[in-house]
């Protein structure tokens, strides 16, 4: 669905059913030049099994206008005055990468009832090197194509795909250019400036669920198992793909995150 | 972690890995026509399009999608889907984005079943073409109307072998916000990835080169992801809502790949043209060698074209890598690698000399395909097009003396010394 949120044209994924903010609500967070089709195959399925979904492309994203937000903290504050401009009561936020610090800081400042957690391939940290944070700003075309290079396990360099005929780099590729070319700058500075990461882990009080990758190369294993330490009872489970968690493994963490929805309250 | 692997190691191996369970090396032919449901909510998500799998074979398989992950692959596209033929797969494109009313750009100089589909069948469900030349590329940008839905037109032409000028037509239909459908059958991957040039759309013909063995019918669609379908009025095929799956919109919910999974939902659904597991093998046999074929083909085509040019019983000869040929500057821009294996040269003698010729080479074969590994002929004049006069030729762009020629992989010597067989019997019948 396409709304006008402060001032911009905004769109918000709903996996294909209509938003009914009476029930649950999982809200998907994309990663650094990402948008909501990182989720293809999470929002319809939850959708379809009676949740309510929404997937925002974050402004300069997606098919979303506006500005993109410089800093994790300015998302965060955008994500809140979201949920609270479409009445949502009970949120389960989902991050992937980028999203997850976002989340972090959602955390400290959400008005809807917070009910979960659940970082995808993520971290407290996610420092960029320079090289990168300098090609996002000339050529963010060529650092998108890098990003996906380098995000995604053997899958993505085999093209296998549990999606009959795509191909992870094609189409992620695409995904990529679909956004604002200012976007791409704006969110991996915002990620490599963000520190508070240690403070945000350890105050979470909410069930928390981790869904980390072996072979994640942009938010690497060693720092998410460190950032899941830190976070009282946090259910942790590895799989084998790389960055791109949600297309490279899609059943599995649906399977994971579907159980971990049953055991709430 | 991530290696970028090149074009001659994804043709080997995109599209597979070994499986944990049978260690199969090969691609296995998942020859069934269904899958078992793990359970009523699994079908019911595979159903909805809530995740990717396998539900019935007319619309995906495993072999199949290995195929179809290959090519895109190949091509740099976001997604792929091969079907029964290439000829389906221009229906395909054409039904998923065009409705009644709407209107298509194409080359005047493409192969015929292309030609008859767009004249001939489409015009009786509403869907009309006006065909220009594909050299000119402002004759496409004047023929553009409001309720044009796409340009297409064939890289290499056939039989003509005109080269179209990709970067300049996609610049046009860039700027019209317009898909570019292209058939590259006769350059392949190999020799030119379109989407590279701002193409949008790819369809190919696997029976010819990327097959190239002449046993198996099949044809691909491979979708750049590289348009923007959100204008709802203009492709409501694409971005409005779809009649089924709670009125999907592709467009919203696979971006990149709305193209590909409405055609899986309709086309393939409702059409049916499904390729057979057991083809789309073979085809993935004959892309594994893919780039050393190409290697040889062109390798042989720049022998025969020196032979041909020449040779006393030949009038002329025609091919883009020739400095004669109207579209060779086009070419070595677009195709520096070689602008493919199709030759057509005149034989010194008319329509009676062509009969000749093709009755008394051996080794090429007298057939009506092209891309084979074997060498292959075909004198229009005395076969598809022998009830047309010569001056009904012309106006198609053909002439009486014409022979269409699909360099093989064969000895280069062994080639020529058959086409001599060839030429001396002409050379007999002259005397």
């Amino acid at each position: 669905m396409i709304i006008n949120f402060k001032g911009a044209k905004t769109y918000i994924g709903t996996g294909g059913k209509s938003l009914d903010i009476t029930k649950r609500t999982l809200c998907f967070l994309h990663g650094s030049g990402q948008n909501h089709l990182s989720f293809i195959q999470q929002a319809r399925f939850f959708a379809y099994k009676g949740y309510s979904v929404i997937v925002p492309d974050m402004p300069a994203h997606g098919f979303s206008d506006g500005n993109p937000c410089k800093s994790i903290k300015e998302n965060a504050e955008w994500i809140n005055d979201l949920l609270v401009e479409l009445n949502l009561k009970n949120v389960v936020v989902i991050g992937h990468s980028q999203g997850c610090l976002v989340a972090l800081e959602l955390n400290k400042i959400i008005k809807s009832a917070l009910e979960a957690l659940i970082f995808v391939a993520g971290s407290n940290e996610i420092p960029v090197n320079r090289f990168l944070l300098d090609l996002s700003k000339e050529n963010p075309q060529k650092a998108s194509q890098m990003m996906v290079t380098w995000g995604h396990g053997i899958d993505g360099d085999m093209s296998i795909n549990k999606w009959p005929g795509h191909s992870h780099y094609g189409e992620g590729n695409n995904i990529m250019c679909m956004n604002k070319p200012t976007a791409l700058k704006y969110d991996l500075n915002s990620c490599n400036d963000y520190l508070d990461g240690i403070d945000a882990s350890k105050i979470i009080k909410v069930p928390t669920l981790a869904v980390l990758a072996i072979n994640d190369q942009m938010t690497p294993l060693k720092s998410g198992l460190k950032f899941v330490e830190l976070i009282k009872n946090c259910e942790t489970h590895i799989l084998d793909c790389g960055h791109f968690l949600p297309s490279e493994r899609p059943m599995e963490l649906n399977s994971i995150i579907k159980s971990f929805l049953s055991k709430l309250k | 972690m991530s290696e970028n692997y090149k074009f001659d190691t994804l043709s080997l191996h995109a599209g597979h890995i070994p499986d944990k369970e049978t260690g199969s090396r090969a691609v296995p032919i998942y020859q069934t026509t269904s899958y078992v449901f793990n359970s009523t909510e699994e079908a019911a998500s595979l159903y909805n399009m809530e995740v990717g799998g396998h539900l019935y074979t007319r619309i995906s398989n495993p072999t199949v999608a290995a195929l179809e992950q290959r090519l895109a692959a190949l091509e740099g596209g976001a997604s792929a889907l091969a079907c029964s033929s290439g000829m389906a797969a221009m229906h395909l494109v054409i039904s998923a984005i065009c409705s009644s009313g709407d209107h298509i750009v194409a080359s005047s100089k493409m192969y015929g079943a292309n030609i008859n589909l767009l004249q001939h069948t489409m015009p009786r469900f509403g869907i009309k073409t006006d065909f220009v030349n594909p050299n000119d590329p402002q004759a496409i940008e004047r023929a553009i109307k409001p309720n044009t839905k796409l340009v297409f037109g064939e890289v290499i032409g056939n039989p003509g072998l005109d080269i179209m000028d990709v970067p300049e037509i996609a610049k046009i239909c860039n700027s019209k916000n317009i898909p570019l459908v292209l058939d590259a059958t006769f350059n392949t991957p190999y020799l030119m990835q379109p989407f590279k040039y701002g193409a949008n759309i790819i369809v190919h013909s696997l029976t010819k080169w990327l097959g190239g063995h002449g046993i198996a019918i099949g044809g691909a669609i491979v979708n750049g992801g590289n348009f923007d379908w959100g204008d709802k009025e203009k492709f409501p095929t694409i971005s409005g809502p779809h009649f089924a799956l709670g009125g999907i919109s592709f467009w919203e919910e696979f971006g990149p790949s709305a193209l590909i999974a409405k055609i899986r939902a309709e086309g393939m659904y409702n059409f049916g043209p499904s390729l057979s597991p057991t083809n789309a093998f073979y085809l993935m046999q004959g892309i594994e060698t893919l780039p050393l074929r190409m290697k040889k083909h062109i390798e042989n085509t720049r022998s025969i074209l020196n032979f041909l040019v020449n040779h006393e019983m030949v009038e002329w000869v025609k091919h883009p890598d020739l400095e004669t040929h109207p579209d060779h500057e086009v070419a070595k821009r677009i195709l520096p690698k070689g602008s493919g294996s199709i030759v057509a040269f005149g034989i010194k003698g008319g329509r009676e000399a062509g009969k000749i010729f093709i009755e008394s080479v051996q080794l090429a074969s007298h057939l009506a395909n092209v891309g084979d590994a074997k060498t292959l002929l075909i004198h229009p004049g005395s076969t598809t097009h022998s009830h047309l006069s010569s001056d009904a030729m012309k106006e198609g762009g053909l002439t009486d003396d014409m022979i269409r020629l699909s360099v093989g992989l064969e000895d280069i010597n062994d080639i020529t010394k058959d086409f001599e067989r060839g030429f001396k019997a002409v050379k007999k019948l002259n005397k």
